[in-house]
């Protein structure tokens, strides 16, 4: 037999099944209560501070982070259900999103233990909220030639260049860049990159909408001019930002959210098919197939996470399937719809939205070219 | 509340002694065995070897003389000996007919059995192995009753075919004395016998397919066109990657209903569900590592020599076997339709789909 691409799987206990139906429970009621709407690609377009900071009130953010820095102390396991559930529901989860997935474990691992005190309790509570600043105008897939620069000054570091794509900019408190603090050396090109932890509210910094297709705002340009970076503000080492970056992949890849991003549309034509509302075909049955898999799947990649195990490539072949098969979902309901055939407010709106929002499924965090081509190192082809 | 990852998830992986054995037991075949053929007969010698090694009643109990082993390494073992193309009837012998004569209470002899569902009239359609078989167990429904009976090879007519992988599966025709002599056995058996030839199915195929991207990986690494191994052009990666893709996910759906299988002895009511996803996947799976392998393989891949063919052809004729892929889809469109909106998650997680209204 090959050497396994992706962990073996494991089976829920008792113990983490209660955890789900308790988020559940809850979940459920706040749809009864009209606390939100569900929707698709909630955890980037639904964001809802209120909201955010309940879950913390719960105890369902900074599950992993431990209880001196105001977290939990609990396990990728529970937080691997917890998420499950909010997305499943369609819950506005956009807020705490990027901070609790992925800023709270960078921390962890590389922030000093000042920065750990000043940040670990806030993104816990879901009070303190986090973009990422890594894609820029000319660098998207190629991010070791990003161009934002640091400059060394007294006291710190100055930023100078521009970060697009910025998911929640507008809304965040800070956001992790990337920036060559070390000209660019050709021959060994993930050399000389650094990770900054920016203030959006400091001077220098703006924030300009860029409006996605369907006319929503939700991610930004972010100008740097000249931005002054306190000293105790550099996240982990000057000139291993490569590596920093690169080593959080499999945390920002493999998880539920690349799976489930269309999930209220897949529920809603279940109901549809039942309701004789949609003509009954064997492509859901299909769609639910694959999501059950990947839901098995990205969860042997958690008890790997938990284990600390190495799971890029895992994690690369959880989010080619998962933002494959959430977007054929919008696709597929798409081709089963008829337009002058019957209204259907519902549908209609979540169809809409999971079309729109498709296409960056299978480009943000890395798209599914690049993402092949890490599953072909995985499989030794490269 | 538990923060010890071990009461919080159990790990579902076959014995790695047994494993290891059959990894070596199926790789000094693969070694020895002659250069692939068309048609395809069962190897005797081998059914002796797994005989003497307790392997062709690794899940009978032991004190009807089998291994006491559960599904979760007999997975295993029909995974391994389909990546070696061994043609050796472990599912029709063991998981299947063995375990029904052991439901039924019948005595088994040890013979080689094969195993079917005859039509009202005695027929059955598609039964592999049956000529090579000492005797064929039934599984037949006769008003609202199951009934298992084994019934000697002598005793039924059988019509020679040949499947798409050019094994035996012939048209089997019994006498409706036979059958009606047959033990009356639970409900219960009768369902899950199709569930379990489903499973057992999708554990072949997998193993099949995962030889398959070994014998992908192996050829692009060795075969150079314009001057490099053509595993180097990204346009054979991405093929590569979406075949290991694809069979990883197929592999994810089958552990998963092994383990739901394991853990309640097939008692589970959220079996259905779990084998469906499975047969599903897998099923969808095959279209893309058969399409796919042979593409990379180029001309030498089409050849009767290669063994590549040993391996699409069992993939594609199995998944066909216990519910075609459509059958499979429908039924899932079915639960998950009536689970509706608001209990799609819970029958993805759970396999249970009773809707909430009346
Ligand atoms: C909804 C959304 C939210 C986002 N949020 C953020 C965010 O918050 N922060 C952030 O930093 N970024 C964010 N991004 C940016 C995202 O990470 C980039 O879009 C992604 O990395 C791809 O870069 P690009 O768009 O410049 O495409 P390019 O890199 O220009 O790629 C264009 C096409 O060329 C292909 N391609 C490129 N290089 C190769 C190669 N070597 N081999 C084969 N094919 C190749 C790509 O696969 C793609 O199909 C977001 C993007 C989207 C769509």
């Amino acid at each position: 037999m090959s050497a396994r691409l992706v962990p073996p799987g494991a089976r829920e206990l008792p113990a983490l099944t209660e955890l789900r139906l308790e988020v559940r429970a809850f979940l459920a009621q706040q749809v009864a209560a009209g606390a939100f709407v569900p929707h698709v690609d909630t955890w980037l377009t639904r964001w809802n501070r209120d909201f955010t900071r309940e879950l913390g009130r719960r105890g369902w953010l900074g599950m992993v982070v431990p209880t001196e820095y105001g977290g939990q102390g609990r396990t990728y396991l529970e937080r691997f259900v917890v998420t499950e559930e909010l997305l499943v529901v369609g819950a506005p989860v956009a807020a705490h999103w990027i901070a609790e997935r992925q800023i709270g474990p960078s921390l962890l691992r590389y922030g000093t233990e000042e920065q750990k005190q000043a940040f670990l309790p806030g993104i816990s509570r879901g009070e303190v909220v986090f973009g990422i600043g890594m894609s820029e105008p000319d660098s998207g897939s190629d991010l070791a030639s990003v161009r934002t620069r640091a400059e060394r000054v007294d006291g710190g570091w100055r930023l100078t260049g521009t970060k697009v794509w910025t998911s929640g900019a507008h809304e965040a408190d800070a956001f992790f860049a990337l920036a060559r603090s070390a000209p660019l050396d050709p021959a060994h090109r993930h050399e000389g990159m650094s990770q900054f932890i920016v203030d959006l509210r400091a001077p220098g910094v703006t924030i300009r909408p860029i409006i996605s297709m369907g006319g929503d705002h939700h991610f930004n340009e972010v100008h740097l001019d000249g931005v002054l970076i306190p000293g105790d503000r550099v996240l982990g080492e000057i000139g291993e930002g490569w590596s920093q970056v690169t080593s959080e992949l499999a945390h920002e890849r493999s998880g539920p959210e690349r799976v489930l991003s269309t999930f209220q549309l897949l529920a809603a034509a279940a109901q549809a098919m039942d309701d004789g509302r949609l003509p009954t075909d064997p492509g859901l049955g299909r769609h639910v197939a694959r999501v059950a898999a990947l839901h098995h799947m990205s969860f042997a990649v958690s008890t790997a996470l938990e284990n600390h195990e190495d799971a890029d490539t895992a994690a690369a072949v959880v989010k080619v399937l998962g933002t494959t098969g959430e977007g054929d979902i919008a696709d597929y309901v798409d081709t089963l719809t008829a337009t002058g055939w019957a209204l259907d407010e519902e549908l209609d709106t979540l169809l809409h939205a999971a079309i729109l929002q498709r296409p960056g499924f299978t480009l943000r965090g890395g798209t599914n070219e690049i993402l092949r081509g890490v599953i072909a190192r995985g499989l030794g082809m490269r | 509340m538990a923060t010890d990852p071990r009461e919080l998830a159990a790990p579902t992986t076959p014995d790695p002694d047994l494993v290891a054995v059959l990894t070596e037991l199926f790789a000094d075949y693969r070694a020895t065995r002659a250069t692939p053929t068309a048609v395809v007969d069962l190897d005797r010698g081998l059914w002796q070897r797994l005989e003497e090694l307790g392997l062709t009643r690794l899940t009978g109990s032991e004190s009807a003389g089998g291994s006491g082993g559960g599904w979760v390494d007999a997975a295993a073992l029909l995974g391994l000996a389909a990546a070696a193309a061994a043609p050796v009837p472990l599912a029709e012998h063991d998981v299947l007919g063995g375990w029904l004569l052991e439901a039924a209470g019948l005595p088994n002899d040890g013979g080689l059995r094969t195993v079917c569902r005859p039509d009202p009239s005695g027929v059955a359609l598609n039964v592999t192995w049956a000529r090579d078989a000492s005797s064929v167990v039934a599984l037949w429904e006769d008003r609202d009753q199951w009934r298992v009976a084994d019934v000697p090879i002598d005793r039924v007519g059988v019509e020679e075919r040949r499947n798409l992988a050019g094994e035996p599966s012939d048209t089997v025709e019994f006498d409706l004395d036979d059958l009606e002599a047959g033990i009356v056995v639970d409900h219960a058996i009768g369902e899950q016998f199709h569930l379990r030839g489903a499973l057992a199915r999708s554990a072949q195929v997998v193993g099949a397919m995962e030889r398959v991207v070994d014998v992908v990986l192996a050829h692009v690494r060795e075969r150079e066109q314009f001057g490099r191994p053509i595993g180097r052009f990204q346009a054979v990666q991405h093929l590569v990657s979406d075949i290991a893709c694809e069979t990883a996910l197929a592999r994810a759906a089958t552990d998963a209903a092994l383990a739901r299988a394991a853990a309640s002895d097939w008692t589970d009511p959220g079996m259905l569900f779990a084998v469906g996803v499975a047969k599903s996947c897998v099923g969808h799976a095959a279209s893309v590592v058969v399409r796919g392998s042979h593409q990379v393989l180029g001309a030498i891949g089409t050849t009767l020599e290669h063994e590549l063919h040993t391996l699409t052809r069992p993939i594609l004729a199995r998944r066909s076997e216990y519910g075609s892929l459509q059958d499979w889809d429908e039924t899932l469109t079915a639960l998950a339709s009536s689970a509706g909106h608001d209990r799609l998650w819970t029958l993805i997680t759970t396999g249970r789909a009773k809707t909430q209204r009346p």
